[in-house]
């Protein structure tokens, strides 16, 4: 039954790789929609680690807006930008740049080894255990009921950043006078 | 059980039967190779240009804006899950919310960003 | 004997909640893709009959079984025999990876929201419970959306892939078609977790018990703006601008031929089926028989649990065919829409009306439930 217990121990091990190497793919990829189907992948993989850790809203909409909402913006404004792979200069290394990389890459494992040294033993107690979650109704319910109590303030700060982002791409995208305007596509459609 | 083992599974063999179905014809289609069979369709006249023209910026504001009422729409679904509980405060919350983003629903109308001309 | 020797425990294999839940698991969905496969098919055939009595021609009839010509059923079947069997022509140019990858991208979320979608009431077998949906999670429909958004890439790599430009502006095209339609989509079923308070769907078919209580009559303008962005998300007609034939060819899976024309296909009809479904589940009662409770079902049944699971389960198959009607019915009847009036329907008419609808829902809910 050991191997069992195990399993859940594993896939976290497997997940976390599978992020790292998708990760690692989004920025050495020298295509940008290479990029950017691999960031879909690295999306999900942390949203099966959410999952993992029984926080199945977080999972949900990890996917639904990340995935499936702001990497379809990215691959549209690299169809936009028409980004081609030689247009943009590949990833190579001097032997120093490596050196550093690999000392600070080194020196972030040590520090996190650090932080994290202080482990608490097994699952967390109280309101917000697993099995407190599942008594007062599920995840999705728990994290509501607080977002709407304790969280209020943050909750209506986020309509109004909501709302600076509208405003921002709609300046950042507003029309151009229709005299440098002319584009090909627009000649085209002939209304 | 965990209820993602079947989800994993189901997607494990969704992407195999599309993978499966994607190189079907790979083997049992046959393979004859005519230079002028591979251009892009155009209808069949020459390729005029290719297809790397750029694209309306009106496609990357729609997918701005969709984010953005995306995550609305989600917010609000965690509200409509836990609406008896709440009572009047969170309709309140909620309506506070919905009116901070109606204006700017509304400015994005009246500056005609979704316009597709 | 040996299996303890291999470290693995002989109690674990007898019955117990965990191996009649894998077995069961196994099961269901051996059944579901086995149905779901059958799918593209028929629909293909009712497809091309349907529009054929409804503009007095034949239509296929004439493949079939030496003399029995089964009205042309199995023209479906020779065509999918012919489309395996055709060359594979990848035109030049194409970016190969994601030209073979986007036929997997629209077949696999299809299949993986049509598992979430209840079939029918929980069977009882050998004293175990065994729901009838393959998966189901905390987040309801809330997964539903999020594997369903993942279709995009399908459409957009493809498009992408193909280096044609009739290619690539239907699958620009479809792919705003498909985000703007999603935001209406999510809206129109806040009324509905409003109301049922729930977003677990066997929860809510289960709230719909007497027909009055179906989703339809409670929240009809949630319905209407469900119904429209149906069409919108399949990408079928009046909506289907991502393949206007009269400008585009054939829109995003122009370059596509052979068997991976079909997956296309199978992911269309698929996520046809699983809207068809989600239509039926969440205004329609589901699996509920109309003006029948679910316990006199069982009653009439004998107070046999699973031979009224079979006759519920029939009726959201009636159902959902129902709903599958309506998207053939309406793609003969209605004419295609132009882009800017889909864009401008979708984000001026629906979004508004969609926001209305859930703020006015919860203002009559609240005065009804509160006080």
């Amino acid at each position: 039954m050991d191997a069992l217990y195990a399993i859940p121990q594993l896939m976290f091990y497997l997940l976390a790789g599978l992020v790292a190497i998708s990760s690692l793919m989004v920025v050495t990829s020298r295509n940008p929609v290479t990029s950017a189907i691999f960031l879909v992948l690295d999306l999900f993989f942390v949203a099966a680690l959410y999952a993992k850790l029984d926080a199945h809203f977080t999972a949900a909409i990890q996917v639904l807006v990340y995935a499936g909402a702001i990497v379809v913006l990215f691959v549209f404004v690299i169809m936009l930008l028409n980004l081609k792979p030689d247009a943009l200069r590949g990833i190579r290394f001097s032997v120093g740049e490596a050196v550093v990389l690999l000392v600070t890459l080194i020196g972030f494992v040590i520090i996190g080894a650090e932080l994290a040294s202080p482990v608490p033993e097994g699952l967390p107690a109280g309101p917000l255990s697993v099995a407190a979650i599942e008594e007062a109704g599920g995840n999705t319910h728990v994290l509501a009921m607080r977002m709407f109590t304790s969280f209020l303030w943050p909750f209506e700060i986020a309509s109004i950043l909501i709302l600076l982002a509208i405003v921002a791409c709609v300046m950042v995208a507003r029309k151009e006078k229709p005299e440098s305007g002319k584009h090909n596509l627009k000649a085209g459609a002939g209304r | 059980m965990n209820p993602y083992i079947p989800v994993l599974v189901v997607l494990i063999f969704g992407v195999v039967l599309g993978s499966i179905l994607s190189g079907l014809a790979y083997f049992f289609g046959p393979k004859k190779y005519v230079r002028e069979k591979m251009d892009p369709y155009e209808c069949g006249v020459p390729k005029v240009t290719s297809a790397d023209e750029k694209m309306s910026v009106k496609f990357y504001l729609t997918a701005i804006l969709f984010i953005l009422f995306d995550i609305e729409t989600v917010f609000l679904y965690l509200w409509a899950k836990t609406f008896d509980q709440l009572g009047w405060l969170g309709l309140v919350e909620v309506a506070v919310f919905v009116l901070i983003l109606v204006v700017g629903y509304v400015y994005v109308v009246r500056r005609g960003a979704l316009e597709w001309d | 004997m040996g299996l303890n020797e291999l470290g693995l425990n002989v109690e674990w294999l007898q019955w117990n909640q965990f191996t009649v839940d894998l077995v069961a698991f196994v099961v269901k969905f051996a059944l579901l893709a086995g149905g779901l496969l059958q799918l593209p098919p028929l629909l293909v055939w009712i497809e091309r009959r349907v529009p054929a009595l409804m503009q007095r021609r034949r239509g296929p009839n004439r493949v079939g079984i030496f003399k029995f010509r089964l009205y042309g059923l199995l023209q479906s079947l020779a065509d999918t025999v012919k489309l395996i069997f055709k060359e594979e022509v990848v035109p030049d140019g194409a970016h190969k990876v994601f030209y073979h990858l986007a036929p997997v991208f629209c077949v696999f979320p299809a299949f993986l929201v049509a598992c979430a979608i209840p079939y029918g009431p929980d069977l009882n077998l050998f004293g175990y419970v065994i729901p009838l949906s393959v998966v189901r999670v905390d987040v309801g429909f809330l997964f539903i959306f999020a594997i369903a958004s993942l279709a995009v890439y399908g459409v957009t790599l493809a498009g992408w892939a193909s280096n044609n430009k009739y290619s690539l502006l239907g699958s620009l095209r479809a792919s705003a078609q498909m985000i703007s339609y999603e935001i209406p989509l999510g809206m129109s079923l806040i009324p509905i977790v409003l109301i049922y308070g729930t977003l677990d769907l066997g929860d809510i078919v289960k709230a719909q018990s007497t027909f009055f209580q179906w989703g339809v009559f409670s929240a009809p303008f949630s319905f209407l703006l469900f119904l429209v962005c149906m069409f919108a998300e399949t990408n079928r007609a009046p909506f289907d601008l991502a393949e206007g034939e009269s400008e585009l060819v054939a829109g995003f899976h122009t370059e596509y031929n052979s068997a991976k024309f079909a997956a296309f296909f199978l992911g269309e009809y698929v996520s046809m089926f699983v809207l068809s479904c989600l239509a039926a589940t969440v205004f329609f009662g589901g699996w509920q028989v109309p003006f029948v409770k679910y316990d006199t079902v069982v009653a009439l049944m004998g107070g046999s649990v699973n031979l009224a699971a079979i006759v519920c389960h029939i009726m959201l198959v009636l159902k959902a065919t129902f709903f599958m009607w309506v998207y053939i019915w309406v793609r003969w009847t209605l004419p295609r829409f132009r882009y800017d009036q889909l864009m401008s329907l979708g984000w001026k008419f629906m979004l508004p009306i969609g926001l209305a609808n859930i703020v006015g829902t919860a203002v009559v809910l609240a005065v009804l439930r509160f006080r």
